[in-house]
């Protein structure tokens, strides 16, 4: 069994659940780790156990996120962006800091996953869309999900599959969040690679970065 | 009325189910609830086709029967239940199988998720 990760979830301050319980709850579920995504205007530095330490990057100008990518890039192993809007999408994904640009909704096409590829910045499927809407605007985010998931597969770009979890309750298990997926045309084998595999890639290689006397990928001081 | 010959009755799955929630979930809400998801997410036509039926349930964990080629739809469903009658609740699928006592012994005793497979 591979091991699973879920890189957007959000604790206390900014939600209810202190980390501990969510990574309890997630451990029962079949995580091996999670990474605790706070908001980058409620954001806390977070360490231990089975924790990923991490950010989702808030900004509503492309100077401000700049600026934010830059302070906040040392201190966590995984960086994402608060996707959504056309311009941030595109700035995020032309930063080859970022490592996942959170639900693009709609705004994301063929030029936007032709820099994602380059820059080795993974989009994210982030299925509590799914789950906690009905009707129309689940139609709707489906059919973003369907069309942003053909983009990807064209275009080689590495994707994330999350629960965007905000509270214990929101947490589900990995096998859930592969059929869940599947509702859309993901395949079994990409959802387990979105669950474990990339997202163990991003982590290993914010990691080593962080790690003293790196240089560039291959280089480093001894 | 005579029984139908077990080799004319549907195949079926058995999924063992566990409710994460801060208060008792009464039995009725949850089918009832579980009903109304399956119906949002899969349409009247896909629901039917579920053949789905809660066997047992003690207000944390329970048993779920399907038929045997939607485990896959049953599991997209479950997990889109987030409210039981007003209260917060997370579904958790222990395993699934083919028969209640199959998934009983593996499942509701201990949980051991490398036996889970998503169909």
């Amino acid at each position: 069994m591979p091991n699973y990760y879920d890189l957007n979830v959000h604790s206390s301050p900014e939600c209810e659940d202190p980390p501990e319980r969510l990574i309890s709850v997630a451990k029962r579920c079949g995580y091996t780790a999670i990474a605790i995504t706070n908001h980058s205007n409620l954001w806390g530095e977070v360490t231990g156990e089975g924790v990923i330490s991490g950010i989702e990057i808030v900004a509503d100008k492309i100077s401000g996120l700049k600026k934010k990518i830059e302070i906040y890039r040392p201190k966590v192993d995984v960086l994402l962006v608060h996707g959504g809007d056309p311009k941030i999408n595109r700035a995020a994904v032309e930063n080859s800091e970022v490592d996942i640009l959170a639900h693009p909704s709609h705004y994301f096409n063929h030029v936007l996953a032709k820099f994602a590829a380059e820059n080795e910045v993974a989009i994210e499927f982030n299925l509590d869309e799914i789950i906690y809407t009905r009707g129309v605007p689940r139609v709707r985010a489906l059919s973003a999900f369907q069309r942003n998931l053909k983009i990807a597969r064209k275009f080689d770009v590495s994707m994330t599959i999350t629960s965007g979890a905000r509270s214990q309750y929101d947490l589900r298990a990995p096998r859930e969040l592969i059929a869940l997926a599947g509702l859309f045309g993901m395949s079994e084998s990409e959802a387990v690679g979105a669950l474990s595999e990339t997202p163990w890639n991003i982590v290993t290689r914010n990691r080593k970065k962080k790690r003293p006397g790196y240089v560039m990928d291959g280089v480093e001081l001894l | 009325m005579k029984n139908i010959p077990s080799s004319m009755r549907e195949r079926k799955r058995y999924i063992a189910f566990e409710v994460l929630s801060a208060e008792k979930i009464d039995r009725s809400e949850l089918i009832s609830e579980l009903w109304s998801s399956a119906s949002s997410l899969l349409g009247d036509v896909g629901a039917n086709s579920c053949n789905l039926w809660v066997l047992d349930f003690d207000g944390r964990r329970g048993i779920l029967r399907c038929a045997h080629d939607r485990t896959a739809m049953v599991r997209a469903a479950l997990a889109t239940i987030n409210r039981v009658h007003g209260t917060r609740v997370g579904i958790r699928v222990l395993g699934t199988s083919g028969t209640v006592k199959s998934v009983t012994e593996k499942f509701m005793r201990q949980v051991d998720y490398s036996k889970d497979t998503i169909n």
